[in-house]
């Protein structure tokens, strides 16, 4: 059924695209060591990589906290004015935390020797989107994240009842507090909708019965782990997806995921996600079939899909709208550069609406065509002034005005892109080349004739090929619809 | 992908040179293509005295029941052991319903005559999932799910060739509402900043904004050939299979990037010509509003904005969670009309809220509710039918469905009554049926 990408057909476009997908693209040189390698091994390189080297470490807040009972007593016994203090301490360690974890993850992202696993991280972190804005906890939003890399190619169900027990994920969807005189449906509605199954797959009677079966499931305030309380659990019998018995929170994850339609509906998932919008019905009916042969592994079948000739079809290579975070992580790596201070990526990711553990939704981001409108295009734009000038181009240029510049403290990104890292001296010599070499690192292929005329014209009216030019240069190649293409 | 294009020329054709002289504009009417793309749109298609839309999303499902209480019906007493609303906090409007105790900015639009509150309004079948709720809302589409939305296909029908601002979302996203074969629209989320910075100190000729705007032109985009062909495959370099199959993405980036560029440069106009000064309550709603009162008033040729707040999806802990949600929406709402008729826009204004579901109405064990079906849907304006209008539904349990309340307003009905009587045109080619339009519009 799938055929492999014949040997001929591996260099630098295929190899690029490898790399744009399973991870977050890189310079040339980067893609011109795959091309060494062969597909396979370029394909095994990227996804053996529990093999490669050890990631960076944990933020060191990452870990219980031995005095959070001594901390909530305290909470509780303050009067009402230091308790309030307390709080807002609380809240803004909370935030500084957050803010830590998302520039900690980005930097594993931009220079971490495993990228498909962060990819793949992040492709999690989409699919059971949870938000900090309900959790509320940094700790808890990076052991969920932490359970998602760990398990990031593993298996299915054992990734879906880690998920499912996950404390951030049990306040998320308020399951923690579902009883059995009450159920809370909100856990098990989306477990079915959007993260099992899909819409139409099951009822509402399966929604409503299911809600029983996972009573009970709740967390321990003291140590924020999972707990299961009996005494709020409905023993009952519950009807679920064309079956009765007293089946738990267990039982229904392990129905549902057992369904043929989970394969197909996670399969077609990570497809869009690595490959194409609309997968075609075939190309979902094989990968499922490969998942579930496979007994619901995700790295055998992420093998297959990298390795096979449709994922190189000439309509799935740059055909692809680079997320945000793929935007700036990407951009970051072709540019060769630091990642900019946490002020600014968080900035950056929240203007262009993705913003790390803060998804709009459960439903997660629409992805797609859908990162694209007229006010996120032209942010875009500016934002790549910042990455490539270090500046805020939003701000008079110096000695226009008598004015001094005011600082711009928080969105100072460290300065400007270094050009002679980016470009030999031959390629920085004459226009063509310049404009070549832009294409070969930015495009990976070719922009419009008239697209080239016109940098040819700028660099014309600018005079020398100095530093200043180069990056405007640059900058203008990223301010085109093609560069927001991977 | 390839019709929306075809639309393009087509307006380029009628609205620049006419017939298929538009297919060969020489390099210099390009740099003028702007201006020239905005005149056009403006004599022709958008007349600034026209009737303006604004819709409100509630996201996240609001709870109706405690928005309009009907304070005195045991079922909801007894329904609601925790989270009913106490009688005597209830903002009485009849001696049956009465707003949200937080909602003191309605009553007093409700009392002037500018508030009509649409009660039970809801659709057959309806989906207890946020988005597919969410998406039968934007499309009108109950029964198949479409890709088109309803504001979208009023766009394609009666705004063919507009300006792309003849429809702007506040923030960064898109709504499904405004989708379409021939898209129009932007999204917009702070004026200021809505144009490309060029971070040089070159002038417009020969500085980097020049030249952004060639790498992004429609001229360069559409290439110099002069038959119809996708925008992607266009100087594409012959034989290089990275080029000859990119279709959609490209060609819709383009698109954006085109509709981008000229919307910039007018909104930067407006922002010059209107200041940003009008007082309004600290909210996220409120920021929106004010945003669309400058933009009306700086004489945008725009038909429909399209505002929304979220977190109305109150599973535990609802009441001071909607409290401050329906507390924040009603008072911009009021500040909003007091700021347009400060403008002299008021009358053209007219605002209509939506949110994706109402919820059960028995409360959950959480302090909270689920997801339900019927609810309330506000109209306001001085045009505005005021008062409670449609039917209330049923709140004994023999009538509801599911622990859900019946409809008894289809919301398509509302749709038909505004395009109808506010925005002047015919509904059926819309929304694909003629529906029963209910009365919007005081005076028609």
């Amino acid at each position: 059924m799938l055929r492999a990408l014949p040997s001929n057909q591996w260099n630098y476009t295929t190899a690029a695209h490898l790399l744009n997908r399973a991870g977050f693209g890189g310079p040339p040189a980067e893609i011109q060591k795959l091309v060494d390698m062969g597909l396979e091994k370029a394909v095994d390189h990227l996804l053996d990589f529990e093999s490669d080297a050890k990631p960076n470490a944990d933020p060191e807040w990452a870990k219980p906290d031995p005095e959070r009972f001594k901390r909530l007593r305290d909470m509780r016994d303050a009067d009402p004015e230091k308790r309030k203090e307390l709080q807002r301490m609380q809240q803004r360690e909370q935030r500084e935390r957050v803010q830590d974890l998302r520039q900690w993850w980005l930097e594993r992202m931009v220079s971490g020797k495993r990228p498909l696993q962060e990819k793949l991280t992040l492709f999690w972190h989409g699919h059971f989107a949870t938000s900090v804005q309900k959790v509320k906890d940094g700790y808890l939003m990076w052991k969920q994240n932490d359970i998602f890399r760990r398990n990031a190619a593993g298996n299915w169900q054992v990734m879906l009842e880690q998920v499912s027990k996950d404390p951030a994920m049990l306040i998320w969807l308020d399951q923690a507090q579902s009883r059995r005189e009450h159920p809370n449906e909100n856990f098990a509605r989306e477990v079915m909708e959007l993260f099992v199954l899909g819409e139409g797959n099951y009822t509402e009677r399966d929604v409503t019965e299911a809600a029983r079966a996972l009573t009970g499931w709740s967390i321990e305030r003291g140590t924020q782990e999972f707990v299961f309380r009996a005494a709020a659990h409905d023993r009952g019998n519950k009807f679920i997806l064309g079956k009765l018995g007293a089946f738990t929170g267990e039982d229904v994850l392990k129905l549902i995921s057992s369904q043929p339609q989970a394969a197909r509906f996670i399969t077609a998932k990570l497809w869009r996600f690595f490959a194409e919008d609309n997968p075609p019905k075939e190309m979902v009916d094989t990968l499922a079939a490969v998942f579930t042969a496979e007994k619901q592994e995700f790295k055998p079948l992420l093998k297959t899909m990298f390795m096979c000739d449709a994922f190189y079809a000439p309509g799935v290579i740059r055909n692809q709208v680079k997320s945000p975070v793929q935007w700036l992580v990407s951009s970051v790596r072709l540019l060769e550069r630091d990642l900019p201070p946490p002020m600014v990526t968080s900035n950056a990711l929240r203007t262009l609406g993705q913003e790390l553990f803060a998804p709009p939704n459960v439903k997660g981001w629409d992805g797609g065509l859908a990162w694209i409108t007229t006010n996120n295009l032209l942010s875009r734009y500016n934002m790549s002034a910042f990455l490539v000038l270090g500046e805020n181009p939003m701000l008079p240029p110096p000695g226009k005005d008598k004015k001094p510049r005011p600082r711009q403290r928080p969105f100072r990104p460290g300065g400007p892109t270094d050009v002679t890292k980016l470009f030999k001296e031959e390629e920085r010599a004459t226009k063509p080349r310049l404009v070549e070499a832009l294409e070969r690192r930015f495009i990976q292929g070719h922009l419009k004739d008239k697209q080239r005329a016109a940098l040819i014209d700028y660099l014309d009216n600018q005079g020398a090929l100095n530093q200043e030019t180069i990056l405007h240069a640059i900058r203008l190649v990223m301010s085109t619809p093609e560069f927001q293409l991977t | 992908m390839e019709q929306m294009f075809k639309t393009r020329r087509e307006f380029l054709r009628s609205g620049l040179v006419g017939g298929a002289l538009a297919w060969t504009i020489p390099a210099f009417v390009s740099e003028t293509l702007n201006s020239l793309h905005a005149e056009a749109a403006n004599a022709s298609v958008v007349d600034k005295t026209k009737p303006i839309l604004v819709v409100l999303q509630m996201a996240g499902g609001n709870d109706g029941l405690n928005t309009l209480v009907p304070y005195t019906n045991d079922y909801y007493m007894k329904a609601r052991p925790s989270l009913a609303i106490d009688p005597k906090n209830v903002l009485k409007l009849t001696g049956e319903f009465g707003l949200h105790p937080s909602m003191t900015a309605f009553k007093d639009l409700y009392d002037a005559g500018m508030l009509g509150i649409v009660q039970g309004v809801g659709y057959p079948n309806p989906n207890r999932s946020h988005f597919h709720s969410t998406d039968i809302w934007q499309t009108a589409s109950p029964e198949a799910p479409k890709t088109q939305g309803w504001i979208g296909r009023y766009f394609d029908n009666a705004c063919a060739g507009a300006d792309p601002t003849v429809g702007i979302s506040i923030g960064r996203q898109m709504p499904l509402a405004f989708a379409s074969g021939h898209p129009l629209g932007i999204s917009l989320e702070n004026p200021e900043s809505y144009r490309f910075a060029s971070g040089d100190d070159g002038d417009r000729e020969m500085g980097s904004e020049a030249f952004y705007r060639k790498l992004n032109s429609p001229q360069m985009i559409e290439g110099d050939g002069t038959e119809l062909n996708s925008g992607g495959s266009i100087g594409a370099v012959a034989g290089s299979p990275l080029q000859s199959h990119r279709g959609s993405s490209l060609d819709f980036l383009e698109r954006v990037a085109l509709d981008a560029q000229v919307s910039s440069d007018k909104i930067l106009a407006v922002t010059k010509k209107v200041k940003d000064n009008a007082s309004y309550p600290q909210s996220q709603i409120a920021n929106s509003l004010k945003l669309v009162a400058r933009l009306i008033a700086g004489g945008l040729p725009t038909r429909v904005f399209y505002v929304s707040q979220g977190g109305y999806d109150t599973h535990a802990n609802q009441f001071p969670a909607q409290q401050r949600l329906l507390g924040e929406m009603s008072s911009a709402v009021k500040a909003f009309f007091e700021d347009l008729k400060g403008l002299g826009q008021d009358q053209r204004v007219m605002l209509m809220t939506f949110s994706e579901f109402g919820r059960r109405v028995a409360q959950n064990a959480n302090n909270g509710t689920d997801h339900g079906a019927a609810a309330p849907l506000f109209l306001v304006g001085n045009s505005a039918q005021k008062g409670l209008l449609g039917a209330s539904p049923s709140l004994a349990p023999g009538d509801l469905v599911n622990g859900d309340l019946k409809y008894t307003t289809d919301f398509r009905g509302i749709y038909a009554g505004v395009l109808e009587q506010w925005m002047k045109v015919e509904s059926a080619p819309i929304l694909g049926a003629k529906f029963p339009a209910l009365k919007c519009v005081a005076k028609v």
